[in-house]
């Protein structure tokens, strides 16, 4: 039998040492007219069990009704990244049973292997993000965004115990993603989300954000760099939110970009979340990936999620083990501030395994690489006849956004291609906008028969404004 | 059973770091270079590259392998940690998923390119509703405690939609539930009120009579329950409920035992959830990632999650059937799908007749556990239990006798990873500190004889030795680990890494 080891001489001696004479008799607890026979087929209509060699000849037959950023030059983000992923990271994270059939490390002496590798993640989103703790990860960046607005509001609510600050303010364009998430935890904790628009420069309209920033709200997150490729000025919302005395929270959607642009704690935000799935995490339709979630030290006893610490064992020795429990919900039950109990370690773990395996030069030469290449797809897309971009000018990492016309996507594909992303549905005045996105994956080759593609499928076309 | 342990002088990576040594290269740059500065006209830039560890692949590599080796895990160990259904992943299940069709399938690709994709996510969706007794199921949150958080959003957008949001505040949850419970329903903006269980940790049902009224919301229960029983009366529970207008909640966390025996849709329960990684072998990951779907009876459908995966005439599609119920989305894109795609190949693999075989030996092997071990350790409930039996260390920890941790550490000396300890919590265990055991249905009955041996020789050791139980382990790389420290005085990060 599949995966069951215990043959029907053991079941019998099994049974006669528990003193039963079948297994139905351990389950009398359930209703016997409510119990599914094995011979009470009606009940349970599941198909027959298949073998190793039957199941994938019937996942290859499912694959063969796909296709995957593999098959196209492939030009879209919006929050998860076609990058390269290395085989390192495969053999240690997936094919070797150490950690990904390990659980979670509460027994420290037999799992120091896990609570290292999470450690060592810990000190690697620090060193990016600058600030001081961070999380041993959270679901995705939608939720760890989510999940720093709580903790923006529980912050608050120790913090200024007579005021009643109520609203958390999404500042400028952020992932649709992250703000429908963020709607629904808002949703049922009675939270008020208050949207600031973008400017015409892409960037966070500045009158909208002052005006938004005041006592009743308690904190504001701004995306940079942000969901149509512009970076922010994050330093501006820390500055603008220091009078009314807001928690900062900044989201990061393509984390390769902390390799060369202001550290969250150079600009002086409270929290950084953002979306670790660039990090050496295939894309699978957008998880499982892991969110990253780091804070001032001052924030630390607020913090969700679980956090490893360095210690000694009882000769003195080295040894790291979870810390902080107390924060949490099997202490806390009721009164803990978030009901993670689990987290993303083997993905905080591929992180960590792409961090160290490109090192402190590669990273940031991969980031080079992506500013190389998105300025050159740029420059060759904007030229085309009828296409602009939305935002010349403003500062962009590996995204930006193309003004063409609407319904491309099919005359692209014959020439197997998959341009930007549509984002006619991000909000008024965006038909015939697409969200390009750029990786150290794509090649000049590649852009070039976009440039090509889409230069064909625009003859003839009015230019739409 | 026992396992060479690597090197506890092991460095981390930040340590062994040196510049100049690196992995990986980048092909040649295809287009022309540019200056960072200056392409990035009016965006700040850090001061500094992030300190990241510079080692050499062998060095990386040697890293993780030693880590391993200091690392008890289910390929190595035999692993009863209750409640968490450590039960064998198949290999076949990582092999497929690394596919480049799924590594790469971006969440973004054209609907046409995803059909393979979204016909897997509508047949696992069929399975669990089919396995639940449940019409309806979103494979979208990403854990057993987001998928609680949805239930209980669910519930509440219905009691919004009947104009019963404002009265229907409460939620009613077992004193032997775990953490999350009452934590998610305090989330979704529940009060919480603790129904105190009987001693064999089923149901008072004149308590929960006397709790259940006009501002109830639901219930949740954990069925099996925290302490491995299953509750007897689930039907008059729904019952009692259903007709204060209420909703029943169940936490399918210890979903292995009943799996394929009975349906909880067939018992009265309204919303589920599962744990893919307990019951259908997604493997753990060191603590994640999961998967937690939730099933949902027909009236709370409309409220779920979009996008939705749906077959239509003209293909399989992702749509938003009510845009104006749904609570909205719990986690970005389609959730953890990686997860989904390994818990789709283990049933597959399952069927009709492997459901309920999971079900049946899980069972069997925890009973056999309590009968093999009556008497030598305090067994609270000691009548048929599900897929795992919670012992106590009261026949131990007496006249300063080792403790529930004592023991649990010891049993690392002989390569067995401890069970759940404490949990359920002493107030629910007659103040003794519980040992929760859960074999799964993957385990030989060698391999279940072995840890009886074991569990034995620790006994005695307990009385005749009981320093040598209080100082275990004596076989790991690091010896007792202070946890204390590690709270009272949090080092979270290698020093090097923050300038």
């Amino acid at each position: 039998m599949p995966f069951i080891q215990n043959t029907d001489a053991d079941r019998a001696e099994m049974l006669k040492a528990i003193g039963v004479r079948s297994i139905e008799d351990l389950f009398a607890d359930v209703p016997a007219n409510l119990r599914i026979r094995m011979d009470d087929k009606g009940k349970l209509k599941l198909p027959p069990g298949k073998g190793e060699l039957e199941v994938t000849r019937h996942i290859q037959d499912l694959l063969s009704r796909t296709k995957n950023a593999g098959d196209y030059a492939y030009f879209r983000g919006g929050g998860i990244y076609n990058h390269f992923v290395s085989t390192v990271v495969d053999h240690i994270a997936l094919f070797d049973g150490s950690f990904i059939t390990a659980y979670t490390p509460y027994q420290p002496e037999c799992s120091q292997g896990t609570l290292t590798f999470i450690y060592e993640f810990q000190s690697a989103i620090c060193a990016l993000t600058g600030l001081e703790v961070s999380n041993a990860s959270m679901y995705d960046g939608a939720s760890a965004l989510a999940e720093a607005m709580m903790m923006g509001k529980h912050l608050a609510e120790d913090r200024f115990r007579k005021e009643k600050r109520n609203a958390f303010v999404l500042a400028g364009a952020i992932n649709p993603e992250y703000a429908q998430v963020v709607q629904t935890y808002a949703d049922v904790a009675g939270i008020k989300v208050v949207r600031v628009p973008n400017g015409a420069d892409g960037r966070i309209d500045k009158q909208a954000l002052a005006k938004a920033l005041n006592r009743k709200a308690f904190a504001v997150a701004v995306q940079s760099p942000n969901y149509l490729g512009v970076i922010e000025d994050v330093e501006a919302v820390v500055a603008a939110a220091k009078e009314p005395e807001l928690i900062v929270i900044q989201a990061v959607g393509e984390a390769l970009s902390l390799a060369l642009l202001q550290s969250p704690a150079e600009a002086g935000v409270d929290i950084c979340i953002g979306e670790g799935q660039s990090l050496g995490n295939h894309q699978f339709l957008g998880g499982p990936a892991f969110g990253f979630f780091s804070a001032k030290k001052d924030w630390l006893r607020k913090m969700p999620g679980r956090i490893v610490s360095e210690t000694t064992d009882k000769d003195g020795k080295r040894a790291f083990s979870l810390a902080l429990a107390t924060r949490e919900q099997h202490i806390r039950r009721e009164k803990a501030t978030s009901n993670i109990c689990t987290n993303q370690s083997l993905c905080a773990l591929r992180a960590l395994i792409h961090l160290s395996a490109w090192g402190k030069e590669g990273f940031v030469e991969l980031a080079e690489h992506t500013v190389a290449k998105t300025q050159y797809a740029m420059k060759a897309l904007s030229a085309v006849p009828g296409v602009s971009l939305v935002y010349p000018g403003a500062p962009v990492f590996n995204e930006f956004v193309i003004q063409a016309t609407p319904g491309l996507e099919k005359k692209l594909l014959k020439k197997k291609v998959v341009g930007g992303l549509p984002i006619d549905k991000y909000g008024k005045g965006r038909r015939g906008q697409y969200l390009v996105a750029i990786t150290e994956v794509t090649t000049k080759q590649e852009i070039d028969r976009y440039v090509e593609a889409l230069t064909e499928a625009m003859k003839g076309k009015p230019v739409a404004v | 059973m026992t396992t060479t342990l690597a090197n506890p002088a092991e460095k981390l990576l930040f340590e062994v770091s040196k510049p100049g040594r690196r992995c990986l290269r980048l092909p040649a740059l295809d287009v022309p270079k540019v200056d960072v500065k200056s392409a990035l006209k009016g965006a700040k830039l850090r001061a500094k590259p992030a300190v990241l560890p510079e080692v050499g692949e062998l060095d990386l590599v040697r890293h993780f392998k030693n880590l391993a080796q200091m690392n008890f895990s289910v390929d190595r160990n035999f692993y009863p940690l209750g409640s968490c259904t450590m039960k064998y992943n198949p290999k076949i299940n990582v092999t497929l998923l690394s596919l480049p069709g799924f590594t790469k399938a971006h969440p973004h690709l054209p609907e046409a390119d995803l059909q393979g994709h979204i016909e897997l996510m509508c047949t696992l969706e069929s399975w669990l509703s089919e396995v639940s007794g449940l019409p309806a199921v979103t494979l979208q949150p990403a854990a057993g405690a987001q998928g609680e958080m949805t239930g209980l959003m669910v519930i509440k957008a219905y009691f919004e939609e009947k104009g019963e949001g404002k009265t229907r505040r409460k939620v009613i949850i077992p004193d032997n539930a775990h953490g999350t419970n009452p934590a998610t329903a305090a989330l979704a903006g529940f009060e919480t009120v603790t129904l105190k269980g009987k001693a064999d940790g089923s149901v008072d049902l004149d308590l929960l009579k006397s709790l259940v009224r006009p501002d109830t919301a639901a219930m949740m229960i954990t069925n099996p329950s925290t302490l491995g029983i299953i509750e007897p009366r689930m039907v008059e529970i729904a019952k009692i409920l259903h007709d204060a207008g209420a909703q029943l909640y169940m936490d399918g966390a210890n979903m292995n035992a009943i799996q394929g025996v009975v349906r909880p849709g067939d018992l009265g329960v309204d919303v589920m959830h599962f744990n893919l990684h307990k019951t259908y072998s997604v493997p753990h990951g060191s603590g994640g990632p999961g998967a937690g779907p939730i099933a949902v009876a027909k009236h709370l459908e409309p409220y779920l999650p979009y996008p939705r995966p749906m077959k239509t005439e003209k293909g399989y599609t992702l749509a938003n059937p009510n845009p104006k119920r749904t609570i909205g989305k719990v986690r970005s894109f389609f959730g953890n799908y990686g997860a989904l795609v390994m818990a789709y190949i283990y049933m597959s693999q399952l069927g009709r007749e492997g459901v309920r075989r999971n079900g049946e030996n899980a069972t069997l092997n925890a009973n056999y556990l309590r009968a093999k071990l009556r008497g030598v350790y305090h067994i609270q409930n000691d009548k048929a239990c599900a897929h795992e039996v919670v012992f106590t260390d009261a026949f131990q920890h007496k006249d300063g006798g080792p403790s529930a941790l004592d023991i649990a550490k010891r049993m690392i000396d002989y390569g067995i990873h401890p069970m759940t300890i404490y949990f359920p919590l002493p107030a629910v265990t007659g103040g003794h500190g519980a040992m929760m055991v859960e074999p799964t249905e993957t385990e030989s009955k060698e391999t279940l004889d072995y840890f009886v041996e074991v569990m034995k020789k620790i006994a005695q050791e307990c009385k005749e030795n009981p320093d040598l139980v209080k100082a275990a382990p004596h076989t790991t790389p690091v010896s007792r680990v202070d946890e204390k420290k590690a709270t009272t005085n949090p080092q979270l990060y290698c020093a090097m890494c923050i300038a």
